[in-house]
Protein backbone atom coordinates (compact mmCIF):
# COMPACT_ATOMS: atom_id res chain seq x y z
CA UNK A 1 0.00 0.00 0.00
CA UNK A 2 1.29 3.13 -0.83
CA UNK A 3 0.32 6.86 -0.20
CA UNK A 4 -0.04 8.71 -2.99
CA UNK A 5 2.37 11.43 -3.97
CA UNK A 6 -0.13 14.27 -3.98
CA UNK A 7 -1.18 13.18 -0.28
CA UNK A 8 -0.03 16.24 2.29
CA UNK A 9 0.23 15.01 6.15
CA UNK A 10 0.35 17.46 8.85
CA UNK A 11 2.15 16.80 12.06
CA UNK A 12 -0.76 17.57 13.76
CA UNK A 13 -3.24 14.92 12.30
CA UNK A 14 -4.76 16.61 9.31
CA UNK A 15 -4.63 15.34 6.13
CA UNK A 16 -4.73 17.57 2.41
CA UNK A 17 -5.20 15.47 -0.85
CA UNK A 18 -4.16 18.20 -3.75
CA UNK A 19 -5.84 16.05 -6.09
CA UNK A 20 -9.39 16.35 -5.08
CA UNK A 21 -8.78 19.21 -2.70
CA UNK A 22 -10.39 17.64 0.16
CA UNK A 23 -9.33 17.74 4.08
CA UNK A 24 -8.99 15.15 6.59
CA UNK A 25 -8.33 14.66 10.16
CA UNK A 26 -6.80 12.31 11.97
CA UNK A 27 -6.46 10.81 15.50
CA UNK A 28 -2.87 10.92 17.19
CA UNK A 29 -2.47 6.52 16.49
CA UNK A 30 -4.12 7.16 12.92
CA UNK A 31 -0.97 9.99 12.42
CA UNK A 32 1.50 7.69 13.59
CA UNK A 33 0.15 4.36 11.13
CA UNK A 34 -0.43 6.52 7.81
CA UNK A 35 3.05 7.97 8.56
CA UNK A 36 4.51 4.58 8.66
CA UNK A 37 2.92 3.95 5.45
CA UNK A 38 3.54 6.83 3.90
CA UNK A 39 7.74 5.92 4.57
CA UNK A 40 6.98 2.68 2.86
CA UNK A 41 6.79 0.52 6.12
CA UNK A 42 4.78 -3.22 5.53
CA UNK A 43 2.03 -4.20 7.71
CA UNK A 44 4.79 -6.44 9.72
CA UNK A 45 6.53 -3.24 10.84
CA UNK A 46 3.88 -1.13 11.40
CA UNK A 47 2.40 -4.08 13.44
CA UNK A 48 5.09 -4.64 15.80
CA UNK A 49 5.72 -0.71 16.15
CA UNK A 50 2.33 -0.73 17.88
CA UNK A 51 1.77 -3.91 19.53
CA UNK A 52 4.97 -3.00 21.55
CA UNK A 53 4.42 0.16 22.00
CA UNK A 54 0.08 -0.40 22.45
CA UNK A 55 -2.01 -2.19 25.12
CA UNK A 56 -3.65 -4.43 22.33
CA UNK A 57 -3.52 -7.90 21.18
CA UNK A 58 -2.86 -8.84 17.65
CA UNK A 59 -5.97 -9.98 15.99
CA UNK A 60 -7.75 -6.73 17.34
CA UNK A 61 -5.29 -4.40 15.52
CA UNK A 62 -5.03 -6.07 12.52
CA UNK A 63 -8.65 -5.94 12.25
CA UNK A 64 -8.78 -2.15 13.57
CA UNK A 65 -5.31 -2.13 10.63
CA UNK A 66 -7.71 -3.49 7.99
CA UNK A 67 -10.35 -1.15 8.43
CA UNK A 68 -8.21 1.84 8.69
CA UNK A 69 -6.85 1.06 4.85
CA UNK A 70 -9.85 0.45 3.45
CA UNK A 71 -10.94 4.01 4.63
CA UNK A 72 -7.60 5.26 3.29
CA UNK A 73 -8.06 3.27 -0.11
CA UNK A 74 -11.76 4.58 -0.24
CA UNK A 75 -10.32 8.01 -0.02
CA UNK A 76 -8.68 7.80 -2.67
CA UNK A 77 -5.32 8.40 -0.31
CA UNK A 78 -3.68 5.16 -2.10
CA UNK A 79 -2.43 3.59 -5.26
CA UNK A 80 -5.50 2.27 -5.85
CA UNK A 81 -4.81 -1.23 -7.65
CA UNK A 82 -7.50 -3.46 -10.13
CA UNK A 83 -9.37 -5.59 -7.08
CA UNK A 84 -9.88 -7.92 -9.47
CA UNK A 85 -7.03 -8.78 -9.98
CA UNK A 86 -6.75 -11.37 -6.96
CA UNK A 87 -3.08 -10.59 -6.81
CA UNK B 1 7.82 -1.20 29.75
CA UNK B 2 4.12 0.22 30.54
CA UNK B 3 1.79 -0.09 27.56
CA UNK B 4 0.36 3.28 26.25
CA UNK B 5 -3.85 3.16 26.09
CA UNK B 6 -4.48 1.79 22.71
CA UNK B 7 -7.31 3.30 20.66
CA UNK B 8 -8.62 2.58 17.00
CA UNK B 9 -7.00 4.69 14.31
CA UNK B 10 -9.46 6.61 12.41
CA UNK B 11 -9.42 8.85 8.92
CA UNK B 12 -12.41 11.49 8.43
CA UNK B 13 -13.03 13.67 5.91
CA UNK B 14 -13.63 17.56 6.51
CA UNK B 15 -17.05 18.58 5.07
CA UNK B 16 -17.17 22.38 4.59
CA UNK B 17 -19.88 24.11 5.58
CA UNK B 18 -21.02 21.13 8.14
CA UNK B 19 -19.08 21.29 11.37
CA UNK B 20 -16.79 18.25 11.87
CA UNK B 21 -18.11 16.08 15.09
CA UNK B 22 -15.13 14.34 14.86
CA UNK B 23 -12.67 14.83 17.54
CA UNK B 24 -14.98 17.32 19.39
CA UNK B 25 -15.30 16.57 23.11
CA UNK B 26 -19.54 16.41 22.83
CA UNK B 27 -19.59 14.22 26.06
CA UNK B 28 -21.46 11.20 24.87
CA UNK B 29 -24.47 9.97 27.45
CA UNK B 30 -23.66 6.42 28.80
CA UNK B 31 -26.42 4.81 30.42
CA UNK B 32 -24.83 2.01 32.48
CA UNK B 33 -27.27 1.14 35.23
CA UNK B 34 -30.91 0.77 35.29
CA UNK B 35 -32.21 1.92 38.39
CA UNK B 36 -29.25 0.58 39.65
CA UNK B 37 -28.51 -2.55 38.71
CA UNK B 38 -25.51 -2.51 36.20
CA UNK B 39 -26.71 -2.94 32.60
CA UNK B 40 -23.58 -6.02 32.18
CA UNK B 41 -25.07 -7.23 35.17
CA UNK B 42 -28.77 -7.70 33.57
CA UNK B 43 -27.53 -8.90 30.78
CA UNK B 44 -25.22 -11.61 32.05
CA UNK B 45 -27.99 -12.69 33.84
CA UNK B 46 -31.03 -12.20 31.55
CA UNK B 47 -29.31 -12.66 28.17
CA UNK B 48 -29.53 -10.14 25.00
CA UNK B 49 -31.28 -8.57 23.63
CA UNK B 50 -33.32 -7.79 26.98
CA UNK B 51 -36.37 -5.38 27.57
CA UNK B 52 -36.57 -3.74 31.15
CA UNK B 53 -38.68 -2.17 32.75
CA UNK B 54 -38.61 -0.01 35.60
CA UNK B 55 -41.46 -0.19 38.54
CA UNK B 56 -40.31 3.10 39.84
CA UNK B 57 -40.08 4.78 36.48
CA UNK B 58 -43.24 3.90 36.01
CA UNK B 59 -45.23 4.72 39.22
CA UNK B 60 -43.33 8.12 39.29
CA UNK B 61 -44.65 9.13 35.81
CA UNK B 62 -48.68 7.69 36.31
CA UNK B 63 -48.48 9.91 39.42
CA UNK B 64 -47.05 12.79 37.85
CA UNK B 65 -49.57 13.04 35.84
CA UNK B 66 -52.40 12.28 37.88
CA UNK B 67 -51.18 15.21 40.48
CA UNK B 68 -50.90 17.42 37.64
CA UNK B 69 -54.35 16.83 35.98
CA UNK B 70 -55.65 16.81 39.71
CA UNK B 71 -54.63 20.65 40.33
CA UNK B 72 -56.22 21.36 37.25
CA UNK B 73 -59.61 19.26 36.86
CA UNK B 74 -61.61 17.80 39.83
CA UNK B 75 -62.87 14.73 38.71
CA UNK B 76 -59.93 12.81 36.97
CA UNK B 77 -59.59 8.97 36.06
CA UNK B 78 -57.03 6.91 34.19
CA UNK B 79 -57.86 3.78 32.69
CA UNK B 80 -54.42 1.80 31.33
CA UNK B 81 -54.78 1.28 27.39
CA UNK B 82 -54.00 -2.30 27.28
CA UNK B 83 -52.78 -2.07 23.67
CA UNK B 84 -49.77 -0.15 24.45
CA UNK B 85 -48.17 -2.40 26.78
CA UNK B 86 -50.09 -5.24 27.87
CA UNK B 87 -47.81 -7.70 29.79
CA UNK B 88 -49.42 -9.11 33.54
CA UNK B 89 -47.23 -7.46 35.63
CA UNK B 90 -47.02 -3.89 34.07
CA UNK B 91 -51.26 -3.72 33.47
CA UNK B 92 -50.87 -5.01 37.56
CA UNK B 93 -48.95 -2.15 38.46
CA UNK B 94 -51.29 0.71 36.87
CA UNK B 95 -54.35 -0.79 38.24
CA UNK B 96 -52.43 -0.96 41.10
CA UNK B 97 -52.03 2.74 41.01
CA UNK B 98 -55.80 2.79 40.58
CA UNK B 99 -56.62 2.96 36.90
CA UNK B 100 -59.32 1.72 35.19
CA UNK B 101 -58.76 -0.66 32.09
CA UNK B 102 -58.79 0.70 28.32
CA UNK B 103 -59.51 -2.57 26.06
CA UNK B 104 -60.21 -3.08 22.12
CA UNK B 105 -60.58 -6.76 21.95
CA UNK B 106 -61.83 -9.56 23.67
CA UNK B 107 -58.28 -10.69 24.41
CA UNK B 108 -57.28 -7.62 26.14
CA UNK B 109 -60.95 -7.41 28.27
CA UNK B 110 -60.35 -10.89 29.49
CA UNK B 111 -56.92 -10.02 30.47
CA UNK B 112 -58.02 -7.37 32.11
CA UNK B 113 -60.66 -9.99 34.51
CA UNK B 114 -58.31 -11.99 34.67
CA UNK B 115 -56.29 -9.41 36.68
CA UNK B 116 -58.78 -8.60 39.13
CA UNK B 117 -60.28 -5.57 37.55
CA UNK B 118 -64.09 -5.11 37.89
CA UNK B 119 -66.55 -5.38 35.13
CA UNK B 120 -67.54 -1.98 35.29
CA UNK B 121 -64.13 -0.10 35.40
CA UNK B 122 -63.37 -1.40 32.04
CA UNK B 123 -64.01 0.50 28.89
CA UNK B 124 -64.29 -1.31 25.92
CA UNK B 125 -63.53 0.64 22.73
CA UNK B 126 -62.96 -0.63 19.44
CA UNK B 127 -64.34 -1.62 15.84
CA UNK B 128 -64.44 -5.22 16.87
CA UNK B 129 -67.21 -6.67 19.52
CA UNK B 130 -69.07 -9.62 18.58
CA UNK B 131 -72.28 -10.56 19.98
CA UNK B 132 -70.85 -12.74 22.05
CA UNK B 133 -68.12 -10.22 23.36
CA UNK B 134 -70.68 -7.73 23.31
CA UNK B 135 -72.65 -10.16 25.94
CA UNK B 136 -70.11 -10.46 27.83
CA UNK B 137 -69.27 -6.80 28.48
CA UNK B 138 -72.93 -6.31 29.20
CA UNK B 139 -72.97 -9.37 31.77
CA UNK B 140 -69.96 -7.43 33.48
CA UNK B 141 -71.36 -4.47 33.61
CA UNK B 142 -68.10 -3.12 31.18
CA UNK B 143 -68.85 0.47 29.90
CA UNK B 144 -69.02 -0.37 26.32
CA UNK B 145 -67.90 2.79 23.60
CA UNK B 146 -69.86 2.13 20.68
CA UNK B 147 -67.78 2.71 17.14
CA UNK B 148 -70.68 2.23 14.24
CA UNK B 149 -74.10 2.07 14.09
CA UNK B 150 -74.58 -1.54 13.02
CA UNK B 151 -72.90 -1.46 16.69
CA UNK B 152 -75.28 0.46 18.28
CA UNK B 153 -78.20 -1.63 16.63
CA UNK B 154 -76.75 -5.23 17.33
CA UNK B 155 -76.77 -4.45 20.94
CA UNK B 156 -80.45 -2.90 21.02
CA UNK B 157 -80.98 -6.74 19.61
CA UNK B 158 -79.16 -8.17 22.26
CA UNK B 159 -79.90 -6.42 25.53
CA UNK B 160 -83.44 -6.94 24.70
CA UNK B 161 -82.96 -10.61 24.15
CA UNK B 162 -81.27 -10.85 27.62
CA UNK B 163 -83.77 -8.27 28.88
CA UNK B 164 -80.36 -6.53 30.42
CA UNK B 165 -79.35 -2.81 30.49
CA UNK B 166 -75.84 -2.20 29.04
CA UNK B 167 -73.76 1.04 30.27
CA UNK B 168 -72.43 2.53 26.86
CA UNK B 169 -71.04 5.33 25.48
CA UNK B 170 -70.20 6.80 21.59
CA UNK B 171 -66.81 6.97 20.08
CA UNK B 172 -66.67 10.64 18.60
CA UNK B 173 -64.69 11.64 16.01
CA UNK B 174 -64.23 14.96 15.40
CA UNK B 175 -62.38 17.90 13.77
CA UNK B 176 -59.71 19.18 16.82
CA UNK B 177 -56.94 20.74 14.24
CA UNK B 178 -55.44 18.03 14.27
CA UNK B 179 -54.25 16.32 11.01
CA UNK B 180 -54.57 13.37 9.61
CA UNK B 181 -57.90 13.45 11.19
CA UNK B 182 -58.87 9.69 12.45
CA UNK B 183 -62.15 9.73 11.28
CA UNK B 184 -62.85 6.29 10.75
CA UNK B 185 -63.70 5.13 13.91
CA UNK B 186 -66.91 6.27 16.16
CA UNK B 187 -69.28 9.23 15.04
CA UNK B 188 -68.64 12.37 13.28
CA UNK B 189 -69.43 15.07 15.12
CA UNK B 190 -69.12 18.15 12.58
CA UNK B 191 -71.68 16.70 10.45
CA UNK B 192 -74.56 15.80 12.97
CA UNK B 193 -74.02 11.85 13.30
CA UNK B 194 -72.88 12.02 16.84
CA UNK B 195 -76.02 13.26 17.58
CA UNK B 196 -78.30 11.16 15.49
CA UNK B 197 -76.74 8.31 17.67
CA UNK B 198 -76.79 9.75 20.81
CA UNK B 199 -80.60 10.32 20.08
CA UNK B 200 -81.12 6.96 18.74
CA UNK B 201 -79.46 5.45 22.40
CA UNK B 202 -82.21 7.72 24.68
CA UNK B 203 -84.74 6.16 22.97
CA UNK B 204 -83.62 2.64 23.85
CA UNK B 205 -85.24 1.20 26.66
CA UNK B 206 -82.16 -1.00 27.37
CA UNK B 207 -79.10 1.52 27.07
CA UNK B 208 -78.11 3.97 29.37
CA UNK B 209 -75.96 6.53 27.83
CA UNK B 210 -73.23 7.66 30.77
CA UNK B 211 -70.45 8.94 28.29
CA UNK B 212 -68.82 10.57 25.62
CA UNK B 213 -65.14 9.00 23.65
CA UNK B 214 -62.79 10.58 21.39
CA UNK B 215 -58.94 9.66 20.75
CA UNK B 216 -57.82 12.18 18.52
CA UNK B 217 -54.38 10.45 17.55
CA UNK B 218 -51.24 9.55 18.56
CA UNK B 219 -48.24 12.14 19.44
CA UNK B 220 -50.30 14.88 19.52
CA UNK B 221 -48.07 17.64 19.76
CA UNK B 222 -50.66 20.28 20.10
CA UNK B 223 -52.37 20.76 23.56
CA UNK B 224 -54.69 23.18 21.92
CA UNK B 225 -56.14 19.92 19.98
CA UNK B 226 -57.13 18.36 23.35
CA UNK B 227 -59.03 21.98 24.21
CA UNK B 228 -61.29 21.64 21.00
CA UNK B 229 -62.18 18.40 21.49
CA UNK B 230 -63.21 19.20 25.28
CA UNK B 231 -65.23 21.98 24.12
CA UNK B 232 -66.87 20.30 21.44
CA UNK B 233 -67.45 17.46 24.08
CA UNK B 234 -69.17 20.18 26.42
CA UNK B 235 -71.56 21.57 23.82
CA UNK B 236 -72.67 17.86 23.51
CA UNK B 237 -73.28 17.17 26.59
CA UNK B 238 -75.12 20.57 27.41
CA UNK B 239 -77.09 19.32 24.39
CA UNK B 240 -78.05 16.55 25.97
CA UNK B 241 -78.96 18.03 28.76
CA UNK B 242 -81.07 20.27 27.30
CA UNK B 243 -83.28 17.77 25.47
CA UNK B 244 -83.51 14.90 27.82
CA UNK B 245 -82.48 16.43 31.21
CA UNK B 246 -79.48 13.92 31.65
CA UNK B 247 -75.82 15.15 32.45
CA UNK B 248 -73.21 12.53 31.22
CA UNK B 249 -71.39 11.16 33.95
CA UNK B 250 -67.53 11.23 31.83
CA UNK B 251 -66.16 12.20 28.74
CA UNK B 252 -63.17 10.61 27.80
CA UNK B 253 -60.39 11.91 25.80
CA UNK B 254 -58.70 9.32 24.73
CA UNK B 255 -54.82 8.88 24.61
CA UNK B 256 -52.62 10.45 22.45
CA UNK B 257 -50.23 12.63 24.58
CA UNK B 258 -46.59 12.48 23.06
CA UNK B 259 -43.80 11.28 25.10
CA UNK B 260 -40.45 12.40 24.59
CA UNK B 261 -39.17 10.44 21.47
CA UNK B 262 -38.07 11.87 18.91
CA UNK B 263 -40.15 11.42 15.75
CA UNK B 264 -37.97 10.97 12.86
CA UNK B 265 -37.53 13.87 11.02
CA UNK B 266 -37.93 16.00 13.61
CA UNK B 267 -35.10 19.07 13.94
CA UNK B 268 -35.64 18.91 17.50
CA UNK B 269 -35.41 16.17 20.34
CA UNK B 270 -38.71 15.07 21.47
CA UNK B 271 -37.62 15.87 25.26
CA UNK B 272 -37.31 19.57 24.05
CA UNK B 273 -40.61 19.38 22.16
CA UNK B 274 -43.02 17.69 23.49
CA UNK B 275 -46.24 19.79 25.51
CA UNK B 276 -46.33 18.35 29.58
CA UNK B 277 -48.47 17.09 31.17
CA UNK B 278 -49.79 20.63 32.45
CA UNK B 279 -49.84 21.96 29.06
CA UNK B 280 -52.65 19.28 28.24
CA UNK B 281 -54.30 19.82 31.66
CA UNK B 282 -54.75 23.20 31.19
CA UNK B 283 -56.13 22.82 27.56
CA UNK B 284 -58.66 20.72 28.71
CA UNK B 285 -59.42 21.65 31.93
CA UNK B 286 -60.42 25.49 30.64
CA UNK B 287 -62.48 24.00 27.93
CA UNK B 288 -65.02 22.25 30.09
CA UNK B 289 -64.80 24.55 33.10
CA UNK B 290 -65.40 27.36 30.90
CA UNK B 291 -68.26 25.59 29.00
CA UNK B 292 -71.98 25.97 30.44
CA UNK B 293 -71.56 23.45 32.17
CA UNK B 294 -72.24 24.30 36.03
CA UNK B 295 -70.33 22.96 38.62
CA UNK B 296 -71.69 20.25 40.43
CA UNK B 297 -72.25 18.54 37.30
CA UNK B 298 -68.95 18.21 35.50
CA UNK B 299 -67.95 14.93 34.22
CA UNK B 300 -65.11 12.91 35.06
CA UNK B 301 -62.76 13.28 32.55
CA UNK B 302 -61.39 9.88 31.69
CA UNK B 303 -57.99 9.82 30.39
CA UNK B 304 -56.42 6.96 27.78
CA UNK B 305 -53.14 7.88 28.26
CA UNK B 306 -50.87 5.26 26.68
CA UNK B 307 -47.33 5.95 25.50
CA UNK B 308 -46.69 9.24 27.93
CA UNK B 309 -46.96 7.15 30.48
CA UNK B 310 -44.85 4.27 29.68
CA UNK B 311 -42.09 4.96 27.60
CA UNK B 312 -39.75 6.28 29.64
CA UNK B 313 -39.88 3.27 31.96
CA UNK B 314 -39.12 0.81 29.23
CA UNK B 315 -35.51 -0.28 27.47
CA UNK B 316 -33.76 -2.18 25.21
CA UNK B 317 -30.61 -3.80 26.20
CA UNK B 318 -28.85 -5.33 23.14
CA UNK B 319 -25.37 -6.28 21.93
CA UNK B 320 -23.13 -5.24 19.01
CA UNK B 321 -22.82 -8.00 16.52
CA UNK B 322 -20.12 -6.56 14.26
CA UNK B 323 -18.58 -3.00 12.92
CA UNK B 324 -18.56 -3.18 9.27
CA UNK B 325 -18.08 -0.52 6.42
CA UNK B 326 -20.21 0.33 3.84
CA UNK B 327 -19.11 0.54 0.03
CA UNK B 328 -19.55 4.64 0.81
CA UNK B 329 -16.99 4.04 3.61
CA UNK B 330 -19.56 4.66 5.96
CA UNK B 331 -19.74 2.92 9.35
CA UNK B 332 -22.11 0.52 10.23
CA UNK B 333 -22.54 -1.55 12.98
CA UNK B 334 -25.26 -4.99 13.67
CA UNK B 335 -26.55 -5.19 17.03
CA UNK B 336 -28.70 -8.19 17.93
CA UNK B 337 -31.81 -6.31 18.15
CA UNK B 338 -34.17 -6.05 15.10
CA UNK B 339 -37.03 -4.27 14.30
CA UNK B 340 -39.13 -7.30 14.99
CA UNK B 341 -38.49 -6.18 18.42
CA UNK B 342 -38.79 -2.52 17.93
CA UNK B 343 -41.53 -1.66 16.34
CA UNK B 344 -41.38 2.25 17.61
CA UNK B 345 -38.28 1.93 15.36
CA UNK B 346 -40.34 2.90 12.30
CA UNK B 347 -41.47 6.36 13.73
CA UNK B 348 -38.74 7.57 15.97
CA UNK B 349 -35.53 8.30 15.97
CA UNK B 350 -34.55 6.12 19.23
CA UNK B 351 -32.15 6.82 21.76
CA UNK B 352 -29.12 4.47 21.75
CA UNK B 353 -26.38 4.46 24.37
CA UNK B 354 -23.28 2.64 25.06
CA UNK B 355 -23.27 1.20 28.67
CA UNK B 356 -19.60 2.18 29.64
CA UNK B 357 -16.95 4.65 28.88
CA UNK B 358 -15.82 4.26 25.44
CA UNK B 359 -13.66 6.27 23.43
CA UNK B 360 -14.70 9.81 22.88
CA UNK B 361 -13.98 9.48 19.15
CA UNK B 362 -17.59 9.97 17.33
CA UNK B 363 -18.73 9.34 13.76
CA UNK B 364 -21.82 9.26 11.80
CA UNK B 365 -23.23 5.45 11.90
CA UNK B 366 -25.92 3.44 10.44
CA UNK B 367 -27.23 0.85 13.42
CA UNK B 368 -28.97 -2.25 11.51
CA UNK B 369 -30.11 -5.32 13.58
CA UNK B 370 -29.81 -9.15 12.46
CA UNK B 371 -32.66 -9.69 10.61
CA UNK B 372 -31.70 -10.77 7.11
CA UNK B 373 -33.52 -8.05 5.65
CA UNK B 374 -33.09 -4.62 4.66
CA UNK B 375 -35.56 -2.85 6.35
CA UNK B 376 -33.84 -3.75 9.61
CA UNK B 377 -32.66 -0.06 10.61
CA UNK B 378 -32.44 0.55 13.84
CA UNK B 379 -31.14 4.17 13.18
CA UNK B 380 -30.20 5.45 9.50
CA UNK B 381 -28.04 8.15 11.03
CA UNK B 382 -26.40 8.48 14.65
CA UNK B 383 -23.31 9.89 15.87
CA UNK B 384 -22.07 7.34 18.02
CA UNK B 385 -18.67 6.56 19.71
CA UNK B 386 -16.44 3.47 18.68
CA UNK B 387 -17.79 0.50 19.93
CA UNK B 388 -16.34 -3.25 20.09
CA UNK B 389 -18.15 -6.40 19.09
CA UNK B 390 -19.54 -7.97 22.48
CA UNK B 391 -20.31 -4.19 24.17
CA UNK B 392 -23.64 -3.79 25.58
CA UNK B 393 -25.69 -0.85 24.63
CA UNK B 394 -29.10 0.55 25.92
CA UNK B 395 -31.70 1.80 23.55
CA UNK B 396 -33.82 3.88 25.82
CA UNK B 397 -37.70 5.01 25.61
CA UNK B 398 -39.50 1.86 24.23
CA UNK B 399 -42.26 0.86 27.11
CA UNK B 400 -45.15 1.56 24.96
CA UNK B 401 -45.61 -0.78 22.19
CA UNK B 402 -43.08 -2.69 21.38
CA UNK B 403 -43.71 -5.57 23.36
CA UNK B 404 -47.23 -5.80 22.22
CA UNK B 405 -46.34 -5.31 18.23
CA UNK B 406 -43.36 -7.31 18.19
CA UNK B 407 -43.21 -10.22 15.79
CA UNK B 408 -41.51 -13.72 16.06
CA UNK B 409 -39.51 -13.81 13.44
CA UNK B 410 -36.09 -16.14 12.76
CA UNK B 411 -35.50 -16.43 16.44
CA UNK B 412 -36.99 -16.31 19.76
CA UNK B 413 -38.33 -12.92 21.42
CA UNK B 414 -36.14 -12.48 24.60
CA UNK B 415 -36.86 -12.07 28.34
CA UNK B 416 -38.60 -9.54 29.49
CA UNK B 417 -37.45 -8.25 33.40
CA UNK B 418 -39.02 -5.74 35.68
CA UNK B 419 -36.89 -4.00 37.98
CA UNK B 420 -39.25 -3.31 41.30
CA UNK B 421 -39.11 -0.55 43.84
CA UNK B 422 -36.35 -2.81 46.07
CA UNK B 423 -34.35 -2.62 42.68
CA UNK B 424 -34.72 -6.72 42.43
CA UNK B 425 -35.20 -7.72 39.04
CA UNK B 426 -38.00 -9.89 38.24
CA UNK B 427 -38.38 -11.78 34.96
CA UNK B 428 -42.26 -10.94 33.82
CA UNK B 429 -42.02 -12.38 30.68
CA UNK B 430 -39.12 -15.54 29.87
CA UNK B 431 -37.53 -16.12 26.39
CA UNK B 432 -39.59 -17.90 23.70
CA UNK B 433 -38.05 -21.45 23.23
CA UNK B 434 -38.86 -24.48 20.51
CA UNK B 435 -41.70 -25.66 22.55
CA UNK B 436 -43.20 -22.63 23.62
CA UNK B 437 -43.51 -21.54 19.45
CA UNK B 438 -44.25 -24.95 18.33
CA UNK B 439 -47.26 -25.69 20.84
CA UNK B 440 -49.87 -25.19 18.64
CA UNK B 441 -48.55 -26.59 15.68
CA UNK B 442 -49.21 -29.38 14.21
CA UNK B 443 -47.97 -31.33 11.72
CA UNK B 444 -49.82 -34.08 9.37
CA UNK B 445 -46.74 -35.53 7.81
CA UNK B 446 -44.80 -36.89 11.12
C1 LIG C 1 -58.86 4.32 21.78
C2 LIG C 1 -57.45 4.51 22.19
N1 LIG C 1 -57.17 4.93 23.43
C3 LIG C 1 -55.89 5.11 23.85
C4 LIG C 1 -54.81 4.87 23.02
C5 LIG C 1 -53.43 5.11 23.55
O1 LIG C 1 -52.80 6.10 22.83
P1 LIG C 1 -51.39 6.74 23.23
O2 LIG C 1 -50.41 5.64 23.41
O3 LIG C 1 -51.06 7.60 22.03
O4 LIG C 1 -51.58 7.55 24.47
C6 LIG C 1 -55.06 4.44 21.71
C7 LIG C 1 -53.95 4.20 20.78
O5 LIG C 1 -54.05 4.13 19.59
C8 LIG C 1 -56.41 4.27 21.28
O6 LIG C 1 -56.69 3.85 20.03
Amino acid sequence: MQILEEIKISDNGFVFNALTGESFSLNPIGLEIIKMIAANSDFDEIRKTILDKYDVDDLSFEKDFYEFSTMLKHYQLTQQNNPLNFV
Amino acid sequence: MEKLNYEKPIISKITAGVPNKFGLSTKQRIIAEIDSIPVAKLADEFGSPLFVFSEKTIRETYNKAKQTFETHYPKVQFAWSYKTNYLDAICSIFHDEGSWAEVVSVFEFEKALSLGVKGSNILYNGPEKSEENLKLAINHNACIHIDHFDELYLLIKITQEMNKKARVAIRVNLDAGIYPMWDRFGFNYENGEAWSAINRIMLADNLELIGLHTHIGTYIMSALGYGIAATKFSSLMVGIHRKFNLWLKYIDLGGGFASKNTLKGAYMPGSETCPTFDDYAKAISNAIITSEIPHENLPILFLETGRALIDDAGYLITSVLANKRSTTGRRTIVIDAGVNLLFTSFWYNLGVFPSREISDLMEDTTIYGPLCMNIDVIRDAINFPQVKTGDRLVIERVGAYNVTQWMQFITYRPNVVLIDLEGKAHIIKKKESLETLRVNEFNPKR
